[in-house]
């Protein structure tokens, strides 16, 4: 049985003996010593050498040695050694000798003569010269794991063995030693694991900056970059040149982590460096695919567009390298998609032209182009379908009337509020030409527009608008008696401006655009007023005949279609009409 | 818009003429109370009125309403073609008296 002094000390208080005493305080002393090092400590190493000296000087053993497990290559590796022959540094195999079968086996051993030992290994005291004859082993484990072993060689008094308390006071110190060593491990882990944290935050932070800053309307460019995780692998950018033109692009790297985030970075760098001096989106991304080719690593890839907008003919150049068609959204509902024209960036050499990124040409005619990663079409709805491209229209069209920076915060907010992690980033790009070309459209549009007419929004000019109303009835060949009843309408709908919708604020200016095509003749009334709430502007005839809402009344009684929109810009009201024509020939 | 009234008989006529829309409307409405002041009978010769919206019915409605008030008569005469077609799409061609002439509203 075991001759460790705690237990007959605690079975029986009156055979407590003045050297057993000395023994157990000597014990809880040494206990104390080393968990006070090895509590305080992050220093491993520092720490169990400190350790194993003082339980070597304790047990009275020539030496000592303590072995860390290390789990890469499952060896036992000497962290610690204490005695004649330093054998710091020395690897074992685990489950071979006595410390490898102690850890292996997580158990203790006491060697009393090794030369009867079939399991002791003579190879290091062949090479260091050392004699051992006794050996005392206790492994280390702690959380659950095993962490390596204290191995210590000869009692250095006279009977040169070790006694079995000997071997519980090492299997005790070695717990101690265990908890310390992986308290400690942990300790290292969570510090590890903060600064990546940290170096993720600023990466984060670093990556946002990358986005252009929005700006407010009229300007026509706007984007929403929406990351799965911390970081993108997706990007936008946007930045006008000294000739009023609006340089644009959206791209997205392959894969979604860190990796895919740097190569993000570097090219929308290359992107807005390089397109400052080269006004071909072509030849750009021609230019950005070299780069890209030249430092290609581990297959990753590039799939971009990006284009110059000319504000001032609204127009578009393109140049898509393998990425989603983005799709042009005109003033009459429909869309068209422009596919890419070359694979994506950073794989094969390209030349720009017909054999490799081509140059588009668009014409946005007041709609509006928008380009977005597939993050957004295969993006999950709440009912766990896939947007898709005709979910992604479906969004655009119903927002029609909003703003554009509304208009794509409306999609992603159809994907963002899921309650679902989102697989891929959400990027999306719009470029809106409705609220800058619309004047400069009237001139060279494919459609017969017959006029556009300005004016402060006061009484005084109601009669030359009438006058303009009038002209162009005449010009898109209504009838007289048509465009009697047409003056009649569009005069209430600007005698409403003046008088109800500018009522409370300085009056401001209002726009009449007329339209002349497929025979019907539209006008579109907008002003800058504070925004009407359309149910307010709904026609219902007073009980008693008299004045009041009269004129909206008569508006929708000559109209065939009559709308009222909040105005493109984000402020105002639009009121749109519609009237099909019968021509002259029809009266006579 | 421009105006000239006319005494005949015991009745004031007031012909309009031009446009009568929000800019001249008030004016409108000042001038038809004012001849009540003078006359029980008031004649609105619409001959020449090449335009009227909303806010020019609406002072032919006060005007109508006042009379109607103080017991005066208030007709509308010879309204043009666009003015006739206003009243109409306002419903109001059959709240007021109309006479194709002046001459009919005089010797009604």
């Amino acid at each position: 049985m075991s001759e460790f002094p705690y237990d007959k000390d605690r079975r029986d208080p009156r055979r407590f003996d003045r050297r057993k005493s000395t023994n157990v305080s000597a014990h809880l002393e040494l206990l104390s010593k080393m968990s006070g090092h090895l509590a305080v400590t992050l220093n491993i190493e520092e720490t169990i050498q400190k350790a194993l000296d003082l339980i070597v000087q304790f047990v009275k053993a020539e030496g000592g040695a303590l072995f860390l497990l290390d789990n890469r290559n499952n060896t036992l590796v000497c962290k610690a050694s204490v005695g004649p022959v330093d054998i710091h540094g020395i690897t074992l195999n685990t489950g071979e000798g006595i410390v490898g079968q102690c850890v292996a086996e997580n158990s203790s051993r006491i060697v009393r003569d090794v030369q009867q030992d079939p399991d002791f290994d003579h190879s290091v005291d062949e090479s260091t010269g050392f004699q051992t004859r006794s050996i005392l082993c206790a492994p280390m484990v702690g959380h659950f794991e095993k962490i390596g072993a204290i191995e210590l060689v000869n009692k250095s008094d006279a009977s040169g063995l070790f006694s079995d308390t000997d071997l519980l006071m090492l299997q005790t110190l070695a717990s101690a030693a265990a908890l310390a060593i992986s308290n400690a491990h942990m300790a290292e882990d969570l510090v590890a694991q903060e600064r990546v944290s940290r170096e993720l935050e600023l990466a984060t932070e670093m990556q946002r900056s990358l986005l252009p800053t929005a700006r407010p309307a009229p300007f026509p460019v706007c984007g929403i970059n929406l990351p799965a995780n911390e970081m993108s692998g997706d990007f936008y950018d946007f930045f006008e040149l000294g000739d009023g033109r609006v340089y644009f692009s959206l791209g997205d790297v392959s894969g979604k982590g860190m990796d895919a985030a740097l190569l993000m970075s570097k090219t929308a760098s290359l992107f807005r460096c390089l397109g400052k001096t080269q006004h071909e989106p072509h030849v750009l991304l021609a230019t950005i695919n070299r780069e890209l080719c030249e430092t290609a690593i581990h297959g990753m890839f590039v799939t971009m567009a990006c284009g110059l907008f000319d504000p001032a003919s609204g127009e578009v150049q393109l140049a898509n390298a393998g990425h989603e068609p983005p799709l042009l959204h005109a003033r009459d509902g429909s869309f068209t998609a422009t596919p890419a024209s070359a694979p994506p960036l950073g794989i094969l050499p390209l030349v720009a032209g017909d054999d490799g990124i081509r140059k588009e040409t668009l014409q946005l005619d007041g709609g509006t182009l928008y380009i977005f990663t597939d993050g957004v079409t295969e993006g999950d709805l709440a009912n766990g379908k896939q947007l898709g491209v005709d979910g992604f229209t479906a969004i655009v069209r119903e927002s029609a009337g909003l703003p554009a920076a509304d208009r794509i915060e409306a999609v992603v907010s159809r994907l963002g509020n899921t309650g679902r992690s989102r697989h891929d980033d959400i990027t999306l790009l719009a470029i809106d030409a409705s609220t800058t070309c619309l004047k400069k459209d009237i001139t060279h549009n494919s459609a017969p527009m017959v006029a556009l007419h300005t004016f402060p929004a006061r009484a005084s000019e109601l009669q030359a608008a009438r006058e303009f109303v009038s002209k162009a009835c005449a010009d898109c060949g209504c009838s007289k008696s048509m465009a009697t009843d047409i003056v009649i309408a569009v005069g209430e709908a600007i005698q409403n401006v003046v008088r109800h919708a500018y009522k409370d604020v300085e009056a401001g200016e209002a726009t009449l655009e007329i339209v002349c095509k497929d025979g019907i003749i539209e006008f579109q009334l907008q002003d800058s007023a504070p925004t009407v709430d359309p149910e307010k502007l709904k026609p219902e005839w007073p009980e008693e005949p008299g004045p009041g809402g009269l004129g909206i009344c008569i508006i929708h009684d000559i109209m065939d279609e009559v709308e009222h929109l909040p105005a493109p810009s984000g402020q105002g009201n639009l009121l749109r009409m519609v009237k099909y024509i019968e021509s002259n020939r029809n009266e006579t | 818009m421009k105006h000239e009234i006319s005494q005949k008989q015991d009745s004031s006529v007031v012909a309009f003429s031009g446009e009568i829309d929000l800019e001249s409307s008030p004016a409108a409405r000042e001038i038809l109370l004012k001849c009540f002041e003078s006359t029980s009978n008031v004649i609105v010769d619409l001959s020449e009125v090449s335009y009227i919206d909303s806010s020019g019915v609406a002072s032919l409605v006060e005007a109508l309403q006042a009379a109607k008030k103080n017991g005066s008569r208030f007709s509308l005469a010879a309204a043009s073609e666009p003015t006739r077609r206003v009243l109409e799409l306002a419903r109001l061609d059959k709240v007021f008296t109309m006479y194709d002439t002046v001459d009919d509203g005089l010797t009604a």
